[in-house]
């Protein structure tokens, strides 16, 4: 589907979905706090326009929010995504271990936090991993040892 | 790893946004190729060996070193 959308406009959709989505979570669960909606649809909107002038900068971050970002900067957001998980896990296990401690009823989140990190890891290892490749194509399997390296 | 895509540029009268548009990356992608920062993949480094019309080797030296690296 994402294909059909202009590539510069697809990050600032994204987050307008995003936003809508949370914004009527707060009109569902109505009660007096059903105007704060109305905050999270402006924040949502001036995030989406400011996501959509920087995907016109000559820069990094501009190749990214424009989602035409070529191999080098896929690979720098790739690692600042592996940073951002690997501080939520950090984080997360700080949290679990001070919940432990303090006998606290909020540890639950952080062990969902914590399972659904190492579920995305395992996840990637079998989607990535060259596990799933034909064994044809693995001289061990295939029955041929490996030889060593050539010393020039 | 030395490589010589500054020096290629620069005879051809070569901007680095009239190399990045060439390749398909961007600016600032050769910029990082060409102070030493980041290795291109190879499908990227025969891009622009074959637009300088020189091999990889030729391109890229593993034995060099970056100058200030």
């Amino acid at each position: 589907m994402m294909s059909f959308i202009s590539p510069r406009l697809r990050k600032p959709v994204g987050i307008a979905v995003a936003g809508a989505v949370f914004a009527a979570a707060w009109l569902v669960r109505g009660g007096p706090l059903w105007w704060v909606s109305i905050p999270v649809v402006i924040a949502t909107a001036a995030r989406a326009v400011s996501w959509y002038r920087m995907g016109g900068d000559d820069t990094d971050e501009g190749a990214l929010a424009g989602s035409r970002a070529d191999e080098r900067q896929q690979l720098v957001s790739l690692r600042s995504r592996a940073l951002a998980c690997n501080l939520a896990v950090v984080a997360a296990f700080a949290g679990l271990t001070a919940a432990v401690a303090l006998k606290a009823s909020w540890w639950w989140p952080f062990v969902v936090i914590l399972a659904v990190a190492g579920f995305g890891y395992l996840l990637g290892l079998s989607t990535y991993s060259i596990a799933d490749e034909d064994p044809a194509n693995d001289d061990e399997d295939a029955g041929q040892q490996a030889r060593p390296p050539v010393n020039r | 790893m030395r490589n010589r895509v500054r020096e290629q540029r620069t005879q051809r009268g070569l901007s680095q946004a009239e190399l990045a548009a060439a390749l398909g990356v961007s600016r600032q992608t050769v910029i990082s190729i060409e102070g030493g920062r980041y290795l291109p993949s190879l499908p990227l480094a025969f891009a622009i060996a074959r637009f300088f019309d020189l091999t990889v080797d030729k391109m890229f030296d593993p034995d060099g070193e970056e100058a200030g690296a």
